[in-house]
């Protein structure tokens, strides 16, 4: 399914019955501007959801109104069939944007505590605790005071916080930000993890590579509005479909089975049109005499549609 | 589960808080000024008594001259003195250094002054030619009276057990007055020790960027309980702190403090005022801790917040402007504002309740008003925590917060 914010303003969104989050014509005002303007959507028990947008574009606003942080203005958020409590922090995972922890307090006393308000016995928090630490390397920092770890190593210990309930969904706001490589292949594992346990996951990054990698549905918003919303590749056709590139000799003749989507000196890439096989385009550029040296296919990466989508909104930004 | 997660937030709570050095310091300072005051005052007592004691024994040479015929000639004689010839004699030998001091007695010692005359021997060693010269004047009286009992009675030395009555039943005076005036002072003990901590409380979340964490874990209201009840129970620790060198300087050193003899067995319970304290202690409390705990949540650094403590510090203190009306003219028009203001009503309604000022219809009315207010404090303090402090830099204006918390949610 592929929706854009055209079709989604309709409504026609439907609650699935394997649906886990629901949230249905969302508004949110801030004064008089709309920060989201009725968006709706799904997430699915047992999936993996990139909630995708670029900075401002109402993410982070969405996830505290489906917690309940935010009072929203209208329409419906609900995960498993009803607005969230903190009474249903037991079954949840939440990693904030705004990182932060109780900064004076050791690493296991505010672990266990956390444990202890989602629902696990001293002991079996403790016993979570230590096993977390050892394998995110920081099992001799149990008993320091969280302000003295470094920035990664709090992210660290606040990611454990979140998962060590096992969640049945889990919320991440940017969970790579801040960690270098190492790290965030670490977390990644971790969340992969979580996943094969049956979690649902909605995640909020910019890292394209990592919802390839891990997501198995997205949706970019845009001025409070889905830009798109489906599976990764039904939003890699919606924007473009498969690209043909080529590296060539000479003239590219114009065609009603092909558009050029890019030409630089010896290299083309090529937009099928009406869905022409590829072979079709091939043969008839060698028909017109064109010499291919090199010829291949593939869709556009989600980097690259995150450009498209938001290059315009990142350049107005920079040019304020 | 949210009992569990109550257990869980005041054991959390108590726990960092009694950990922390600084709790400490400041519990621990005041007993350690009290035991140093305690020990210079008993040193400077005990000082002061041989210091009397001395110059009781001194022995030095004096003579006096007696208009008033009331000095015992043979005591004197006794204390090793001698009548001068006249005071201008009695005088020049002091000048001289012939002796150390001459005494003028009056023609009328009750009425006019004992002039002393003697040789400087420092500022504090010559009080004690005077005790001296009040001593012979206070003996030879005894002696002229010849009856110990009647010398007694004449010095003023009378025991008196007074018995008032109220509407037919026997008054219960000062013994009756301070069981129930000990919830204003644990009132202020723990307002004022703990205020500042009550004002934190929920900044700290908002500063360490914890608030979102934490409003998805836990209720707010279970989590502000929990904060309330861990800062009343290191309140009670401080208290105990506090009070164990007054109880142990009063057990053990009252002699040497000076301390008045209190006969705590003579202390009077009134059931209704001890009820009645305990209910305004109980609703001024929670008044107080909910408009902290919502400054807390509404100001982004405590810096901002300190501002709005010592106004809260002031109306604690306020009441007691009109102290001496709230005591004796309890009708009076101010007296009345003070007792029904919210922010006054708890400190002015325990010092009427201990001195049984306040009628039946008061009481229920202050205390339910307390409750009240304290109640809708302590849910707007909830409301502007969950919504305000998500703003963690900014400063929320109560309107918005409030606004914000009252929208209608329509995924309901």
């Amino acid at each position: 399914m592929l929706c854009n914010s055209r079709n989604m303003g309709n409504g026609v969104a439907q609650a699935r019955p394997e649906s886990l989050v629901h949230i249905q014509d969302f508004t949110m005002m801030f004064g008089s501007h709309a920060v989201i303007d009725g968006l709706s959507f799904d997430i699915n028990r047992g999936e993996t959801f990139g909630f995708l947008g670029s900075n401002g574009s109402g993410k982070t606003t969405t996830i505290r109104a489906l917690l309940g942080i935010y009072q929203p203005t209208g329409g419906t958020l609900h995960i498993n069939g009803r607005p969230f409590s903190p009474e249903d922090g037991r079954q949840l995972g939440y990693l904030p944007e705004e990182r932060g922890l109780y900064k004076k307090e050791s690493v296991m006393d505010v672990m266990v505590y956390f444990g202890r308000l989602k629902g696990l016995s001293r002991q079996a928090a403790r016993s979570w605790s230590t096993s977390f630490l050892e394998r995110t390397d920081l099992e001799d920092k149990a008993t320091v005071r969280l302000d003295k770890l470094s920035s990664g190593e709090q992210q660290k210990v606040q990611l454990g916080v979140t998962i060590m309930n096992n969640p049945e969904l889990l919320i991440l706001d940017e969970p790579t930000k801040g960690f270098d490589p190492v790290n965030r292949r670490l977390l990644m594992d971790i969340i992969e993890d979580q996943k094969k346990a049956g979690a649902t996951v909605m995640m909020v990054t910019h890292q394209m590579e990592e919802v390839e990698r891990l997501c198995d549905r997205v949706l970019l918003l845009k001025n409070g509005r889905a830009e798109a919303y489906g599976s990764v590749t039904e939003v890699q056709d919606h924007y473009g479909g498969t690209t043909i590139r080529i590296r060539y000799a000479g003239a590219i003749p114009a065609s009603p089975l092909y558009r050029v989507s890019l030409r630089e000196r010896n290299y083309a890439e090529l937009k099928s049109a009406n869905t022409t096989d590829e072979s079709v385009i091939l043969k008839a550029l060698v028909e017109a005499g064109v010499q291919i040296w090199e010829f291949s296919t593939g869709k556009l990466s989600l980097d690259e549609i995150f450009l498209k989508v938001y290059g315009d909104e990142s350049r107005s930004d920079h040019s304020r | 589960m949210s009992r569990h997660n109550l257990r869980t937030v005041v054991e959390f709570e108590v726990r960092r808080t009694i950990t922390k050095k600084r709790f400490w310091i400041a519990t621990l300072i005041v007993p350690v000024v009290i035991a140093v005051v305690f020990g210079l005052v008993t040193l400077s007592s005990s000082e002061t008594n041989s210091s009397i004691e001395a110059q009781k024994k001194a022995t030095f040479s004096f003579t006096y001259t007696d208009a008033s015929g009331i000095v015992n000639g043979a005591l004197v004689k006794k204390l090793g003195g001698s009548e001068a010839p006249s005071v201008a004699a009695g005088v020049a030998e002091v000048k001289s250094g012939r002796i150390d001091a001459f005494f003028e007695y009056p023609a009328n010692p009750s009425r006019g002054t004992v002039k002393v005359y003697g040789k400087d021997v420092g500022v504090f060693n010559n009080g004690r030619y005077s005790s001296v010269a009040t001593m012979i004047l206070q003996l030879s009286a005894d002696a002229k009276i010849a009856s110990p009992e009647l010398a007694a009675l004449a010095r003023g030395t009378v025991k008196v057990e007074s018995s008032t009555y109220k509407d037919g039943a026997k008054s219960s005076g000062i013994q009756g007055l301070i069981p129930p005036l000990v919830y204003l002072l644990i009132f202020y003990i723990v307002i004022v020790l703990l205020g500042n901590q009550m004002l934190n409380s929920t900044l700290e979340e908002k500063e360490n960027r914890v608030t979102e964490m934490i409003l998805t874990t836990v209720d707010p209201n279970t989590l502000i309980t929990g904060k309330i009840l861990s800062l009343f129970m290191a309140g009670l620790l401080q208290m105990a702190v506090f009070l164990s060198p007054v109880v142990v300087g009063y057990l053990f050193f009252r002699t040497s403090l000076n301390l008045p003899n209190l006969d705590l067995s003579s202390l009077t319970f009134n059931p209704e005022r001890m009820v009645v304290g305990a209910l305004v202690l109980f609703g001024g409390f929670t008044l107080f801790t909910g408009t902290l705990v919502a400054i807390g949540a509404v100001m982004p650094t405590a810096k901002e917040a300190g501002g709005f403590f010592g106004a809260m510090m002031g109306l604690l203190i306020v009441p007691f402007y009109a102290s001496s009306l709230i005591v004796s003219h309890p009708s009076a028009l101010i007296v009345k504002v003070f007792t029904f203001f919210p922010y006054t009503a708890p400190v002015t309604g325990m010092i009427r309740n201990g001195f049984g000022s306040l009628s039946v219809l008061e009481e229920i009315v202050l205390i339910g008003e307390l409750m009240i207010c304290g109640y809708v404090v302590l849910r707007v303090a909830v409301q502007l925590f969950r919504f305000g402090s998500i703003e963690y830099a900014k400063k929320v204006p109560i309107r918005t917060a409030l606004g914000l918390s009252t929208s209608r949610r329509t995924n309901e």
